[in-house]
């Protein structure tokens, strides 16, 4: 295809004014300076109402005597698009299945959910949470014990009440 | 019916409205495999006898009042088969749904997950929810010694395993008691499979996750791995293998079917003997300088430095091969050595183990007694046996030796670090370094056989090759890709680009290959005889 050149046309210097646009501009300041906005949130005095399917950082669940659920399938590393779980399965004294390293890379992971949605167990879910800030970049590599220690609310990935939208 | 005329080789059938010409005595299931069509089975294997008892591989044959077994029926003239009929499917569906009954559903951690049998039909053919009500048997997990771990809640009954101990290891170590529902697969006594030889082959047959590996336990999952074609060098029978890999190790070895070679199997000391290749501490970067002298530098400061030595070298030369390099490595040192001077000994050292062992049922497989993959190979190229059956003793001319040395995969593991101190230059190629290597003037890395493409001769007389599954550490090299542009350098050669080119010189300058290609070999091997007639 042959290349095309568009040609701007600028108005010539002193030749227009910006009176009009500076005008529109004006009143809506101050139609706002009596009559404030509701739309900005007070965080963090206010936090905000998160929806159900938001899609935060990742935790684990735990059984009741505080075992991780995992069993180390790894299905979560073969499904995740971003490559950033980091898995080594291996037994424990009871012979159980269980993951020996469960690393989540929470800078390469790209909130998909599809690890919760993937997973046979339940055990790893994406959280309803964003508040991730840290003093440096390697906090942001979830280890097993940090994902087991987070308490903000799973996902849901679906309504449970109407799981096929309907 | 009578028959009084000769009967023809071959009967013609149809098999799914396809026509299908099959030498006569052909299983069915075997025919409709000639047309690309699988029927599913479980008891039945091609290295073992079919009881035909899983009821799975069951076709519809016209005439035939029920179907039939085609792992056992024979095909016939003008028959008519469906294996994929209204009636042969609900019967599968059926089948699956009995062998879940007590199956348990632990796909997620089941070792076998991803390449289960089991997995596959009912993933194909199965019914989309179970049935079943009643709560599953429980058998837990036995240990059957050596290797071999078994779920009992697993097992699919198929036999594989009690016919392969009995039928080719004739060591009938396992076989199963009790009946119905609670049958399971057993060991007579205590030792179990502890000590058999052959007995991780079980592993391999199981198609399910009943028999599992305690070595490759919860290590990978089965589509994380990489499947490279290779050939075992634990000893000199060849076995075809594939070498498993993932995150860049080997994770376990598997048979690779070869009916001239290993048939579908291959010794557990083989199967084991695969960490060498994943071990740490490589020679990673060429380096130059003798004792504390030595320094690395970039491999083309290292030829070009070696290339004038070797120009201006006196004295004659001795070669130390290793049977555990390709014919393309030692090819290239023999080149080498010719190139320079006079080579006045050529000489490899390998141990050897005090018997051979055959596996009974499958004669053509026997673990040899040379424990090293290419003694042949090295034999055809002129290479000499020095040394003891531990690998040990025979260098002591090549010690004290005052011309070049060029050592190319022998560890010198017996040696003092006197070795080579009195050579004017003292070439040494390895994986791994060697005190005895403390006098060389140039330590090369090259790569392993599981790291580069070659070939390997057998105690057959069969050239067969292998291919990389691992990538090198550092700047390892092929031994054949630094010795053939050291050798081409000297010649006024064209350096070669690849293993074949290697092997396409050799083929040219040594009568024992001639007439031979990479092609021609391909994935199952040539016989040299056959070759040469």
């Amino acid at each position: 295809m042959a290349i095309t050149v568009k040609v701007m046309r600028r108005p010539e210097a002193g030749r227009t004014s910006y009176m009009r646009a500076t005008l529109k501009g004006m009143s809506l300041t101050f139609k706002h300076l009596v009559r404030p906005s509701h739309v900005t949130l007070q965080y963090p005095e206010e936090q905000p109402d998160l929806s159900p399917r938001w899609r935060g950082t990742h935790r684990m669940e735990v059984h009741a005597d505080g075992r991780p659920k995992c069993v180390a399938c790894g299905l979560c590393p073969t499904v995740c698009p971003a490559n950033c779980i980091r898995l080594v399965g291996g037994e424990d004294d009871q012979g159980n299945r269980y993951p020996i390293v469960y690393e989540i890379d929470e800078f390469r992971c790209i909130f998909c959910g599809m690890c919760q949605e993937v997973c046979p167990v339940e055990a790893i879910h994406v959280g309803q949470h964003f508040e991730n800030a840290e003093y440096t970049r390697d906090r942001f590599v979830y280890d097993l014990d940090r994902l087991m220690e987070q308490d903000h609310p799973s996902t849901l990935l679906w309504d449970p009440a109407d799981p096929r939208s309907e | 019916m009578p028959d009084n005329g000769p009967r023809a080789d071959t009967v013609t059938l149809t098999i799914d409205g396809r026509e299908v010409t099959v030498p006569r005595g052909t299983s069915l299931l075997h025919a409709a495999e000639t047309q690309g069509t699988t029927v599913p089975h479980y008891c039945y294997h091609p290295g073992l006898s079919a009881p035909a008892q899983c009821r799975i591989c069951l076709v519809e044959v016209e005439g035939a009042p029920k179907l039939q077994p085609s792992c056992v029926t024979m095909a016939e003239d003008g028959q008519v088969v469906h294996t994929d009929s209204p009636a042969a499917r609900r019967m599968r569906q059926g089948v699956l749904e009995f062998y879940l009954v007590n199956h348990p559903l632990d796909c997620p951690i089941c070792d076998m997950s991803g390449e289960c049998k089991l997995q596959d039909y009912v993933f194909d053919e199965g019914r989309e929810h179970g049935r079943g009500r009643e709560p599953k048997r429980v058998f837990g997990r036995d240990d059957f010694g050596g290797d071999v771990l078994y779920y009992g809640d697993r097992c699919v009954m198929c036999t594989r395993c009690v016919r392969f101990m009995d039928e080719v290891a004739r060591d009938s170590r396992l076989t199963v008691v009790e009946r119905g529902s609670r049958a399971v697969i057993d060991t007579f006594f205590d030792s179990g499979l502890e000590g058999a030889s052959f007995a991780g082959n079980v592993v391999d047959i199981c198609p399910v996750g009943a028999l599992v590996s305690k070595d490759f336990l919860h290590k990978a999952r089965a589509w994380d791995l990489d499947h490279t074609p290779s050939v075992c060098t634990s000893c000199s029978q060849g076995c075809n293998i594939e070498l498993h890999t993932r995150d860049n190790l080997v994770q376990r070895l598997m048979p690779r079917e070869n009916q001239e070679v290993n048939g579908h199997w291959m010794c557990d000391y083989g199967r084991a003997n695969y960490e060498w290749m994943n071990r740490p501490g490589r020679l990673e970067a060429p380096m130059a300088g003798r004792g504390g002298e030595r320094r690395a530098v970039d491999w083309k400061t290292a030829l070009e430095h070696l290339f004038v030595r070797l120009q201006g070298g006196t004295g004659d030369v001795m070669v130390v091969g290793s049977a555990e390099a390709s014919n393309e490595g030692l090819a290239a040192l023999g080149w080498v050595g010719e190139a320079v001077g006079t080579v006045s000994a050529r000489v490899f050292r390998s141990p050897r183990a005090d018997d051979e062992e055959p596996l009974p049922g499958y004669p053509l497989l026997v673990r040899r007694r040379d424990l090293a993959p290419n003694v042949d190979g090295a034999g055809l190229l002129g290479f000499e046996r020095a040394g003891d059956d531990t690998g040990a003793g025979g260098l002591e001319a090549v010690a004290g030796h005052d011309g070049i040395v060029l050592v190319l995969g022998d560890g010198l593991a017996d040696q003092d670090v006197r070795f080579g101190a009195s050579a004017g230059l003292f070439v040494y190629l390895g994986s791994f370094d060697s005190p005895a290597a403390r006098n060389a003037d140039y330590v090369l890395p090259v790569t392993t056989f599981a790291e580069e493409e070659g070939s390997f001769v057998n105690a057959q007389g069969r050239v067969q090759r292998f291919w990389p599954g691992l990538r090198p550490p550092g700047s390892a090299r092929p031994a054949w890709l630094v010795l053939g542009a050291l050798a081409a350098a000297l010649q006024g050669g064209r350096t070669p680009a690849s293993a074949a080119e290697v092997f396409a010189g050799l083929e040219a300058g040594c009568a024992a290959f001639a007439g031979l290609s990479y092609d021609a070999i391909g994935e199952s091997g040539v016989r040299l005889e056959a070759v040469h007639g």
